[in-house]
């Protein structure tokens, strides 16, 4: 025994010596990601969280962390164009940097990726108003630039809208929208829970996004009797959806049952077995 | 018809023969408890794993682009598919407690002491290969939690000088987790752990049949503190009959070990698939919470209690070397455990610290 716990000290020693001493070793693998996360090099946030920029610009970066974009791998280039992993033609207009757009510029440098929307919001009142005045809304009204969130129906309300006119036509046009949206949040709820439970819906998951997208690019026509005419086409796409969830909540509980039964069966096998043992022993 | 075949069997291989002095003349020790069924419990587990494994292989495919989508196709639409990678998943995790279980009670027991020091080694051992089964499988899914869950253990080598890295590089096949990796993981799973394990059961399952089954030792008086001076099989002539006493027994566990799953299936059908569990891998994007299976959970959170992972993870391998090799340094003749203060307290402490990191892991 003796011996024993004398070559296990031997062993632990050195151990308990190197890592002790050897603080160059350490440095070198405590400054190694632990993770080993395959972070993609990008010198726009490089540069602008750098405590060389001014706060407002260090900011930008805070804010588009926490966004919508930023959770969908949407990054600075994507809208502001340059070259992310070339310091010198980070910001060339030969790598397509187009930096901070002019408020006219806006729907255009949006609508890069939100197309549908751009041709909707261009045919509407506010696109109107733009194109006639700089000072009419423009996307970033209504959703922010950088900290850009999730679109819901919520972004429709009297504090926003007040800004520039009174809130009695949004308000109609929000009506207009309860409730299929409504439906859309119920689903989308019913899509999670079925992630939850180890479904992944992914098709169900597209189509909701793809219906939801057509339903929203309608709103940004600003047009009421639009929205209400599209609405009926709209429902029943979501009501064949709703039925195919539907159709997966069964089989989930017909899972349920099943296992239930076979749990319940091997219970009585048990038992029946454990009886029969415990007869032999007596 | 049943008996023709087993007239035939007989002619042939001599199967009464066989049943008589394998099952019945084959005798157990009286005060033989549900316990020792663990072994045996452990195995049926080894084999539900074997194949429901296979019936997945039919349906998985090892490549990046089409892992998550096969397992996603085989829940959804192949027929009982999700049954089959349900009682994988939820038995892998099973197969682990049966295993740990079965060596507390061993330990408790004292059945470790000589002469079955290589039995104890060889359980060891296959505890350690059926946590690298753990490991090797949970990345084939290729989801967010396999992913970063295989790269947080991956880098865990690399506390090491010298040697950290190459194994680390060996162990993903480059410098991150990759196609290499699931390529390497899959064969690892299904091909190179299965005959190494298979071949530590039979050497496990021989010595306990070459030594002979060690009697409990409480309430009764245990003839192996004899000096061991040479080689004598333990029988019990007045124990009971292996068939159908023990056998009975084995069978109402079996029988509650697959109830226990049915019930994990049934009532907790997500308990280990996570929210990233359903996510397909994505290199670029941390979960903000990712954490290994729950018997890794201690020694993760051990880790990340010791700024200096050299010394945690070195202190780490000096326990797995001490477990494994513990007959060989406890020669203290006593082998019941209630005589033992000092060895009880000690063991009841290493479990609640090991209880107390586990759910300190999960939460933190």
């Amino acid at each position: 025994m003796k011996y024993h716990v004398l070559a296990l000290m031997i062993f632990l020693f050195p151990l308990m010596a190197t890592a002790g001493y050897k603080e160059e070793f350490e440095k070198e693998f405590l400054t190694k990601t632990w993770a080993g996360q395959q972070v993609e090099e990008n010198l726009c946030i490089a540069c602008h969280s750098s405590d060389t920029m001014k706060p407002e610009f260090r900011a930008i970066t805070e804010a588009w962390q926490a966004s919508w974009h930023a959770q969908n791998n949407i990054s600075c280039e994507n809208c502001h164009g340059g070259d992310p992993k070339d310091a010198s033609l980070s910001m060339s207009p030969h790598r397509g940097f187009v930096g901070s757009p002019q408020p006219k510029e806006v729907p255009e440098f949006c609508g890069k990726c939100h197309i549908g929307i751009l041709s909707h919001f261009m045919e509407s009142g506010h696109g109107k108003a733009l194109a006639a005045s700089r000072k009419a809304p423009n996307c970033v009204t209504c959703h922010g630039s950088h900290n850009i969130q999730r679109a819901s129906i919520e972004i429709i309300n009297e504090q926003l809208c007040t800004k520039c006119h009174t809130y009695e036509r949004a308000k109609v046009m929000k009506q207009a929208l309860f409730l299929t949206e409504k439906k859309f949040s119920e689903l989308d709820k019913r899509l999670q829970a079925l992630k939850r439970e180890g479904i992944y819906a992914d098709q169900e998951e597209k189509s909701l996004f793809n219906i939801q997208a057509e339903f929203r690019t309608l709103f940004h026509t600003v047009d009421v009797s639009l929205v209400k005419e599209r609405t009926d086409g709209v429902t029943v796409k979501l009501d064949q959806l709703d039925k195919d969830i539907k159709a997966m909540f069964q089989e989930l509980n017909f899972r349920k049952n099943f296992s239930a039964f076979l749990m319940l069966a091997f219970s009585g096998m048990g038992i029946i077995l454990f009886v029969l043992s415990r007869e032999h022993e007596d | 018809m049943w008996g023709k075949i087993r007239n035939w069997l007989d002619i042939r291989i001599g199967l009464s023969e066989l049943v008589q002095t394998k099952l019945i003349d084959y005798r157990v020790p009286k005060n033989i408890n549900i316990f020792y069924t663990l072994g045996f419990i452990a195995v049926i587990a080894y084999v539900v794993e074997a194949v429901t494994g296979i019936l997945l292989l039919v349906y998985y495919i090892p490549h990046p682009d089409h892992a998550f989508r096969s397992v996603q196709d085989i829940m959804t639409k192949v027929p009982y598919g999700w049954l089959f990678r349900e009682m994988h998943a939820v038995g892998s995790n099973l197969m682990i407690t049966v295993i740990l279980l079965h060596m507390i009670v061993v330990f408790l027991m004292g059945n470790y002491k000589q002469p079955r020091e290589l039995t104890w080694l060889g359980g060891g051992l296959s505890l350690f290969f059926v946590i690298i089964f753990g490991l090797s499988g949970y990345l084939l899914p290729w989801t967010q939690l396999s992913y970063w869950s295989t790269t947080v253990v991956t880098s865990m080598p690399t506390a090491f000088p010298l040697i950290g890295e190459p194994i680390a590089r060996i162990l993903r096949g480059g410098d991150h987790v990759t196609a290499t990796t699931l390529s390497r993981f899959f064969a690892l799973h299904v091909a190179i752990l299965p005959p190494i394990f298979l071949a530590l059961i039979g050497v496990h399952l021989f010595l306990i049949n070459r030594i002979g089954i060690s009697a409990t030792p409480f309430g009764m008086v245990d003839e192996e503190k004899r000096p061991l001076s040479e080689f004598k099989r333990k029988t019990h002539p007045d124990g009971y009959q292996y068939y159908p006493h023990f056998f009975r027994k084995q069978m109402y566990m079996v029988m509650a070990y697959f109830a226990v799953m049915f019930f994990f299936i049934t009532f907790m059908p997500s308990l280990f698939f996570t929210e990233e569990a359903n996510i397909p891998a994505d290199p670029f994007r941390t979960p903000p919470e990712i954490r290994p299976a729950w018997y890794l959970l201690a020694p993760y959170q051990f880790l990340k209690l010791i700024p200096n992972k050299f010394f945690g993870i070195s202190l780490q391998a000096v326990l797995i070397i001490v477990f494994l090799f513990w007959p060989f340094l406890d020669t203290h003749k006593e082998k019941n455990i209630l005589k033992r203060p000092v060895l009880r307290g000690f063991f009841l402490f290493l479990l609640a610290l090991w209880v107390i990191f586990m759910f300190w892991g999960r939460t933190s």
